[in-house]
C-alpha cells in the first residue's frame, strides 16, 4: 500500500508541475489521477493533520479565508485549499503539495473548504476536529437537488466523523437540524434579535416548514433569507442560543462592518473587513471555528479586521477612475445580499452582470428569477448603466428588463476584454457580478489589465 | 381594464424561478397601461378562486408535498375544479401541473391522489428528465415555438379529455416518449417548462393574457410591445438546442 501511495504522490506532483508549466491551475486534476492510483490517499494524507473543515452552500471560501488569517497571525503551520478546488481531488492535490513523498504531512493544521455534496464521503476520510456548516440555501438545484438533499449529504458526512466539534449556524433552521440526531458536540453561532433591524421573510424562503414536523415556522426576527429566530409552534424545534453571538452591528459600510460579538459572557467590538450581512455571519462562524480549535479570541478578532478574501468575493481592483468591485454570485440568497449591498451605494455607479450556465455554475439559470433584482429598480437614479455578459447574457438582459430597468439602459457585451475596457473608462464606481465560471475568466482579464494574482496564487 | 391574478402556494411552490411568470404577466400588462393585482394564496389561506381572472401555480420540492396535499384536500381541490370548469385561465408548471391530474404514482408503486381536474396522470421514473428543451404549441395555444428548462422525473400521460400544449422538438416533454408536452383543457395551460416559461416566450404570455382579458371583457386586444430583448433570448436558446 505504501508503495502505491508513493507512486500516487509522485504522479500528483508531476501532473501539478506540468500544469504550472502550461500556465494552468492544476488544482484538482493531479489529485484525481492520484486517487485512481491510490484510492485511500486522502486518508493517508489527512492522518497526521489537525483538520478544520468548512462546508455549507454559501460563504465557504470567505469563512475559510478568515479562519486561515487567524492561523497565519498565530504563526501556525497550515495547509489550505485556497484555490476553491473543494472536492476530494482538490483536497488531495493540496495535501500532496504539502506532504513528503511518503505522504507525511509537512504542516500541523489543515483548513479545508469542502463541497457540500462531497462532504458525504470526504468527512469520514479526513476526520476533521472541527466542522463549520455556514448555512444552507437553495443552490444549483439541477446539480445538487433540493436543499434537503444537500443537508442529508452533510449529515451523512458528519456521521463519518462523530468526534468532530460542529460549528453550526443557529439561525438557519436547516443547518441547525444537524444537531437533532448527531452525537457531535456543537458550538453555535448566530445573530441575536435586535442586532440588526428585523425584516419580513423574503417572498421566497428556502425553509418555510419545520424540518421535523412540517408545520409552518414562526419567526421572532429575520436577519436575511430564512435566517433568524425561527421556532415551530407544533413540535417545539427552535433556534438554539448562540455561543458566539452577534449582539449589535453599530456600523455597516461599503468596505466592512463593525459588529459586537459576545463569547463566554465577554463582549468584543470587532471590525469585519468585508461588507454585507452574509459576511457578518461568516465572521461569527469563523470566530466559532478558530476558538474551537483552541486559538485565542484575539487572534480571530485581529484576523477579521485584516484579512483579504480576494478571488472575486467583494474583491476591489484599481480599474476605472473610481475602482471596480467584483462580487461573485451563484444562488439567490447570495445574489440578494449583493443587491442589498448595492442599496448602500450612495453615489452614481455602473453594474455588469455576467451569467454563465456551465457545469460549475449550474446549467439551469432560472435562479436569477428567484433573486430580487427588483431591488435595482429603486436604484435606477444612481445606476447609470447595466452591462450583461456571459453565455446567458440575453437571459440576464430580460431579467433586468422585467425588474424594471429600461432596455435602453442595458448593454450586451460578451467579450470580456471589451467589458474590462468599458470598466476602465468609467469615472463612477464599477460593480461586477459574475457567476462562478464567469468570475474565473473575467477576473483573469481584469488581472491581466491591472495586475493581481492568478487564482491559484491567491 | 384590470386582471386579478392569483398566485397559488407561492410559499411552497416556488422553485426554479417560476414566480418570474407572474412578474412577466404583470409587466406586460403594465407596459400596456392595463392594471393588475396579484394575490398570494399560501397554504392555509382562504380565497374564492372564482373571483380571479387568472390563476398561477408553480413547481415545488418533494419536501413540502404532504403539507400541500393536505391543504388541497381540505376543499381547495373542489374550488380549483370548479374554477377550471368555469373557464378561468390557469397557468401551471411542473408540480403545479401534475397536481391537477388524477394521481402521481411513485417509482415503487405508491399512489398519491391528486385533484383530478385534468384527465392526466403521472408515474415516477428513475430517469431524471433535465435540460433546456423546446416545443411547438398547437394552434389552440397560439402556435408559438417555446423554449424552456425542464427538470422532472415524473412521466405524465394524457387522457382523451385533454390536448397537449405542444409537440416536443428537442428534450423530453411530458414523458420523453410520445412527443407531447404539457396539457390544454378549457383555459388551463399546463407545462413542465421552468426557465421561467413566460419571459422568454412573449407570444405565449400574450396569448394567455388575451385569453384572460377576452373571458372577462368579451373582446380585447393587446397592443404590440418591443420584444427585442425577449426574442433575442428566445432565439438564441432555440438555436442552441
Amino acid at each position: 500500500m505504501k508503495i502505491r501511495a508513493f507512486f500516487a504522490i509522485l504522479l500528483c506532483r508531476l501532473l501539478r508541475l506540468l500544469s504550472r508549466l502550461l500556465h494552468r491551475g492544476g488544482t484538482a486534476m493531479p489529485g484525481r489521477w492520484a486517487l485512481k492510483v491510490c484510492p485511500d490517499l486522502l486518508e493517508i494524507l489527512a492522518k497526521d493533520l489537525k483538520i478544520l473543515a468548512v462546508t455549507g452552500t454559501n460563504g465557504k471560501t470567505t469563512s475559510a479565508r478568515m479562519i486561515e488569517e487567524a492561523f497565519s497571525r498565530q504563526g501556525l503551520s497550515y495547509v489550505a485549499n485556497r484555490s476553491g478546488a473543494n472536492l476530494a481531488s482538490g483536497l488531495v492535490t493540496e495535501l500532496v503539495m504539502n506532504a513528503s513523498l511518503t505522504g507525511k504531512a509537512r504542516k500541523e493544521y489543515a483548513i479545508l473548504e469542502c463541497d457540500e455534496a462531497a462532504a458525504r464521503t470526504v468527512f469520514g476520510r479526513i476526520k476533521p476536529r472541527v466542522i463549520v456548516v455556514t448555512n444552507l440555501f437553495r443552490d444549483q438545484l439541477d446539480r445538487y437537488g433540493e436543499v434537503t438533499h444537500t443537508l442529508e449529504n452533510i449529515r451523512a458526512g458528519i456521521q463519518g466523523a462523530p468526534e468532530a466539534l460542529l460549528c453550526l449556524n443557529a439561525d438557519c433552521s436547516l443547518t441547525a437540524s444537524l444537531a437533532l440526531d448527531l452525537p457531535n458536540p456543537v458550538r453555535w453561532f448566530g445573530v441575536e434579535q435586535g442586532a440588526v433591524p428585523s425584516r419580513p421573510l423574503p417572498e421566497i424562503s428556502d425553509a418555510t416548514h419545520c424540518i421535523r414536523c412540517k408545520t409552518a415556522y414562526e419567526y421572532d426576527y429575520v436577519s436575511y433569507g430564512h435566517l433568524g429566530g425561527f421556532r415551530c409552534p407544533k413540535c417545539g424545534y427552535k433556534r438554539h442560543r448562540a455561543d458566539v453571538a452577534v449582539t449589535a452591528v453599530p456600523e455597516q459600510r461599503l468596505d466592512g462592518s463593525s459588529i459586537v460579538l459576545e463569547l463566554e459572557g465577554q463582549k468584543h467590538l470587532v471590525e469585519v473587513n468585508l461588507p454585507a450581512m452574509y459576511n457578518i455571519y461568516n465572521a461569527a462562524g469563523a470566530v466559532a471555528a478558530v476558538t474551537a480549535m483552541g486559538l485565542p479570541m484575539q487572534a480571530a478578532i485581529d484576523a477579521l479586521g485584516s484579512f483579504h478574501c480576494g478571488f472575486g468575493r467583494m474583491e476591489q481592483f484599481q480599474l476605472g477612475k473610481a475602482g471596480t468591485k467584483m462580487m461573485l454570485v451563484k444562488n439567490p440568497a447570495g445574489c440578494n445580499q449583493v443587491i442589498e449591498f448595492l442599496q448602500n451605494v450612495k453615489e452614481d455607479f455602473v453594474l455588469a452582470v455576467c451569467l454563465n450556465d456551465r457545469d460549475a455554475d449550474g446549467k439551469d439559470i432560472s435562479w436569477i428569477w428567484d433573486a430580487d433584482f427588483e431591488g435595482l429598480e429603486a436604484l435606477s437614479g444612481r445606476l447609470k448603466q447595466v452591462v450583461v455578459s456571459g453565455d446567458r447574457a440575453q437571459d440576464m438582459r430580460v431579467r433586468i428588463k422585467y425588474a424594471g430597468i429600461p432596455d435602453e439602459k442595458i448593454r450586451v457585451e460578451r467579450d470580456y476584454t471589451r467589458l474590462v475596457d468599458w470598466a476602465a473608462e468609467q469615472t463612477v464606481p464599477v460593480f461586477l457580478m459574475p457567476t462562478y465560471t464567469a468570475m474565473l475568466e473575467l477576473r483573469q482579464t481584469v488581472v491581466h489589465k491591472v495586475g493581481g494574482r492568478e487564482f491559484w496564487e491567491n | 381594464m384590470e386582471l386579478k391574478i392569483c398566485h397559488m402556494y407561492p410559499d411552497v411552490l416556488n422553485l426554479y424561478g417560476d414566480r418570474g411568470n407572474v412578474k412577466c404577466l404583470q409587466q406586460r400588462l403594465r407596459w400596456r397601461g392595463i392594471d393588475s393585482t396579484v394575490e398570494r394564496l399560501p397554504i392555509g389561506a382562504q380565497a374564492r378562486l372564482g373571483d380571479f381572472d387568472l390563476v398561477f401555480i408553480g413547481g415545488g420540492q418533494d419536501f413540502e408535498q404532504q403539507v400541500l396535499l393536505e391543504d388541497l384536500h381540505r376543499g381547495k381541490d373542489r374550488e380549483i375544479r370548479a374554477a377550471i370548469e368555469d373557464g378561468i385561465p390557469f397557468l401551471t408548471i411542473c408540480g403545479g401541473y401534475q397536481m391537477l391530474g388524477h394521481y402521481y404514482e411513485t417509482y415503487d408503486g405508491q399512489r398519491c391522489d391528486f385533484i383530478g381536474a385534468l384527465d392526466l396522470y403521472t408515474v415516477g421514473s428513475k430517469q431524471r428528465m433535465i435540460g433546456n428543451y423546446k416545443f411547438q404549441c398547437g394552434p389552440e395555444s397560439g402556435g408559438s415555438l417555446v423554449v424552456g428548462f425542464e427538470n422532472h422525473s415524473g412521466k405524465t400521460r394524457l387522457g382523451s379529455g385533454v390536448q397537449p400544449l405542444g409537440q416536443v422538438l428537442a428534450g423530453f416533454g411530458n414523458n420523453g416518449e410520445d412527443g407531447t408536452e404539457g396539457a390544454r383543457y378549457r383555459n388551463v395551460f399546463g407545462t413542465y417548462s421552468h426557465g421561467p416559461l413566460l419571459p422568454k416566450n412573449p407570444a405565449l404570455c400574450d396569448f394567455i393574457l388575451l385569453t384572460a382579458l377576452q373571458r372577462k371583457y368579451g373582446a380585447a386586444e393587446l397592443s404590440p410591445l418591443d420584444d427585442t430583448a425577449e426574442l433575442a433570448a428566445h432565439d438564441e436558446m432555440a438555436e442552441r438546442i
